[in-house]
């Protein structure tokens, strides 16, 4: 039976964030995820909060990245958070965002090889071992806790391209695929498959989770709204490979890209297109939703998370999911 | 004039509390005015929620404290939208003091 996640963005205050995580433990998700960008409230802080006000829902960073967190320090954070909710913590880790990363003058070099090393060194310090390091990317002279960690905690690898994507399989518990479209979900756990393959183990093993920009609303009017704003970031963001992949004209992806960069917000969401919501969101009411959900399915994912925007109303969003699209799924 | 928001809430129908109850929370959960939102105030809508005790006496106290300290007009009209008028005046009367 698939799972379903909730993903917040810490722009807003705790105490919203925390109330729509109860609101989603209590309406059937299984997962939270909150965002990781400097630029946001801190993930740790809110994911303390969350865990004190819920009992079963699990949470974790969807996703940090090594770059501009120190895998040593994630390991510390994560291995605390399990102490407050044990059995009730993931690890959520990725390259990160390019530009957010040169906005602070961090260079995003090795990706694959610092995920793979920064999940290498977070496992060994979480198991309780000193760690001596000596990679391409890390270079730790003896690291270890000064307290106990309690037991192994899942890690989850955050990916859209399809080298990241076969090394998720290859090495993570979890997969977080960056995807909406089942033409790219299916590309993706397709990939997964592979790592999958050449680690000696089963798809089942990996929780498989589509990652999506979702907005629901009974008028799908009102869902498309709230869905034109993220898109445009998604289009303005995504390789030249994937927009064709779509049919999406460049000249109106780069026309989103410049209007972003200028702050001109009209023009950026104006140039959205249906085809573009199509792609890179799944939106519109709740029939519409399960329609998509369940050809997401079909691909093979075992958890589905509902990403930003998730509606007009994110309150209202939170209880159109659990009151009628999760029951579907769980029959 | 310190309002007894508790002693309030007394003098509110059963029936009607769920219903408010909704819309402070929705007008809480969409306000701009986060930074109005003291911390307290916010564990303890928290609190009520995580125990679906929102709907209590002392859990629409809570809202009520904080909606009026995020968004004062929209309270006194959602109060008088669901014909609370009198609650409406006591909340205005404290407030202008």
């Amino acid at each position: 039976m698939v799972k379903f996640g909730i993903e917040f963005v810490p722009r807003e205050p705790y105490w919203k964030i925390v109330y729509y995580a109860i609101q989603a433990e209590k309406g059937g998700f299984s997962n939270l995820w909150i965002t990781d960008h400097f630029n946001n409230r801190n993930v740790y802080v809110t994911l303390t909060a969350a865990a004190i006000y819920t009992n079963k829902i699990t949470f974790g960073p969807g996703v940090t990245n090594p770059y501009l967190v120190n895998p040593v320090f994630t390991a510390q954070a994560i291995a605390t958070l399990n102490e407050l909710a044990p059995g009730r913590v993931v690890l959520g880790i990725g390259a990160g965002d390019k530009t957010t990363l040169e906005s602070v003058g961090v260079e995003m070099a090795k990706p694959l090889t610092a995920i793979q090393e920064a999940i290498d060194i977070f496992r060994r310090i979480v198991g309780g071992e000193s760690v001596v390091y000596n990679g391409e990317v890390f270079k730790i002279a003896g690291a270890s806790f000064l307290f106990k960690p309690r037991g192994r905690i899942p890690v989850y690898v955050g990916a859209q391209g399809p080298k990241m994507l076969e090394l998720a399989g290859k090495i993570g518990d979890g997969v977080l695929i960056n995807a909406c479209h089942p033409k790219d979900v299916e590309y993706a756990v397709n990939c997964v498959k592979e790592g999958v393959r050449q680690a000696g183990k089963k798809l089942y093993e990996v929780d498989v989770a589509a990652y999506t920009s979702f907005s629901v609303h009974e008028d799908l009017k009102k869902a498309t709204k709230a869905a034109v704003p993220v898109v445009s970031f998604i289009v303005a963001g995504s390789p030249s490979v994937l927009l064709e992949r779509h049919g999406i004209d460049f000249k109106k992806a780069e026309e989103i890209r410049e209007a972003l960069k200028a702050n001109d917000w009209g023009k950026a969401f104006g140039a959205v297109t249906s085809e573009m919501i199509e792609a890179f969101s799944i939106c519109g009411t709740p029939e519409m939703c399960i329609e998509r959900i369940a050809l997401l399915l079909k691909s093979g994912i075992s958890q589905f998370v509902v990403g930003s925007p998730i509606g007009s109303n994110v309150r209202e969003a939170i209880d159109l999911v659990s009151e009628k699209i999760v029951p579907h799924f769980q029959v | 004039m310190v309002l007894d928001y508790r002693k309030l809430v007394t003098t509110i129908s059963t029936e009607k509390r769920e219903i408010l109850s909704k819309k402070l929370v929705d007008l809480i959960l969409t306000s701009k005015n986060d930074d109005r939102m003291p911390n307290q105030l916010a564990n303890a809508m928290l609190y009520h929620w995580q125990h679906d005790a929102l709907k209590s006496e002392s859990g629409i106290a809570v809202l009520l404290e904080a909606v009026l300290l995020l968004e004062p007009e929209k309270t006194f009209n959602a109060l008088e939208e669901l014909q609370m008028t009198d609650i409406a005046r006591q909340v205005k009367e404290a407030i202008e003091g």
